[in-house]
């Protein structure tokens, strides 16, 4: 019985121990796809990073863009200059009569 | 050429709300009622010039025009460009609702000295015109940029120092508007004549009959 035991432990161990050399040579790709995702993530961070610096240089000058007066605020202006002299040449005209 | 909000002392914002007040009072009752239209014409050139960008190298200057309306105008200028200003100031953002009496000095003196100057030289011709025009336009920049000096000045800024600052600033845009007023004028006179005769003449001649 105790020898059963023992050779079973003995195949075991040598199935693992055979095992071995192959799971030591498997990690080595493991290593070089690790490397792999680090240059993928760095190159992704690299992109992200100038398309970021891109989006808030742009954000910048449409802020710019904003504080520029627009064609609304240019009619509008016009607008009241001749809606005030409108009402001045009203009373005007009123009170000559 | 704006003065904003806070660099002036409060002393010389409320001064020159006061002196801006009463000159606009001043240029109002000096307005007939038939020059309205021109005055408001006027006034929407003078709001709208400011937009007009000049590229210069890195940076760029505006069309100020206080000469023109000076010229066009008179002693209504004043009102004109304070409206103007007013304006500006709320839809575009140039200068700041405190310094708009300061504002107002600096653009409407210099325009109300340009019309007078304008109306003393212009002689009969076309040309006469055209030239005094131009150096009304051109003088008008300057005068400005000199009151934005003295303005600066009492804020405890060195008044020769801004002000060459100001005049270098804004040599190119005296120039074109020395010609731009000049050609403008030109073509007044030979279209209608009748525009450039602004109220200095009328009221004298009232006066004198």
């Amino acid at each position: 019985m105790i020898m059963i035991r023992k050779s079973l432990i003995i195949v075991l161990l040598s199935i693992f121990l055979a095992g071995m050399p192959a799971l030591l040579f498997a990690q080595s790709p493991q290593e070089n796809d690790r490397q792999a995702v680090v240059a993928l993530l760095k190159e992704q961070n690299r992109q992200l990073s100038g398309d970021l610096r891109h989006i808030r240089r742009e954000i910048a000058a449409l802020r710019a863009q904003l504080e520029e007066p627009g064609l609304r605020d240019i009619f509008a202006g016009i607008g009241y200059i001749f809606g005030l002299f409108g009402v001045a040449a009203f009373v005007a005209a009123r009170r000559k009569e | 050429m704006h003065i904003s909000d806070g660099v002036l002392p409060v002393s010389v914002t409320i001064g020159g709300y006061i002196a801006g007040a009463a000159l606009a009072a001043w240029s109002a009752r000096r307005t007939e009622s038939e020059e309205l239209p021109k005055v408001a014409v006027v006034t929407a050139a003078f709001f709208v010039a400011s937009l007009i960008h000049i590229p210069l190298g890195p940076t760029s200057a505006h069309l100020l025009m206080p000469g023109l309306a000076g010229a066009l105008l008179g002693p209504v200028a004043f009102l004109a460009i304070s409206l103007g200003l007013l304006l500006q100031t709320l839809l575009f953002q140039f200068g700041g609702l405190t310094a708009l009496g300061a504002n107002a000095l600096m653009m409407g003196l210099p325009a109300v000295a340009c019309g007078w100057i304008f109306q003393k030289f212009k002689g009969k011709t076309q040309v006469g015109h055209a030239i005094a025009g131009g150096v009304t336009g051109a003088s008008g920049t300057a005068m400005a940029a000199i009151f934005l000096a003295l303005l600066l000045a009492t804020g405890g800024e060195d008044f020769f120092g801004v002000a060459k600052v100001a005049l270098l600033a804004h040599v190119p845009v005296i120039i074109v508007e020395g010609v731009v007023s000049a050609f403008t004028i030109g073509f007044l006179f030979r279209v209608k004549p009748a525009l450039l005769e602004s109220s200095f003449v009328r009221h004298q001649k009232t006066v004198n009959d």
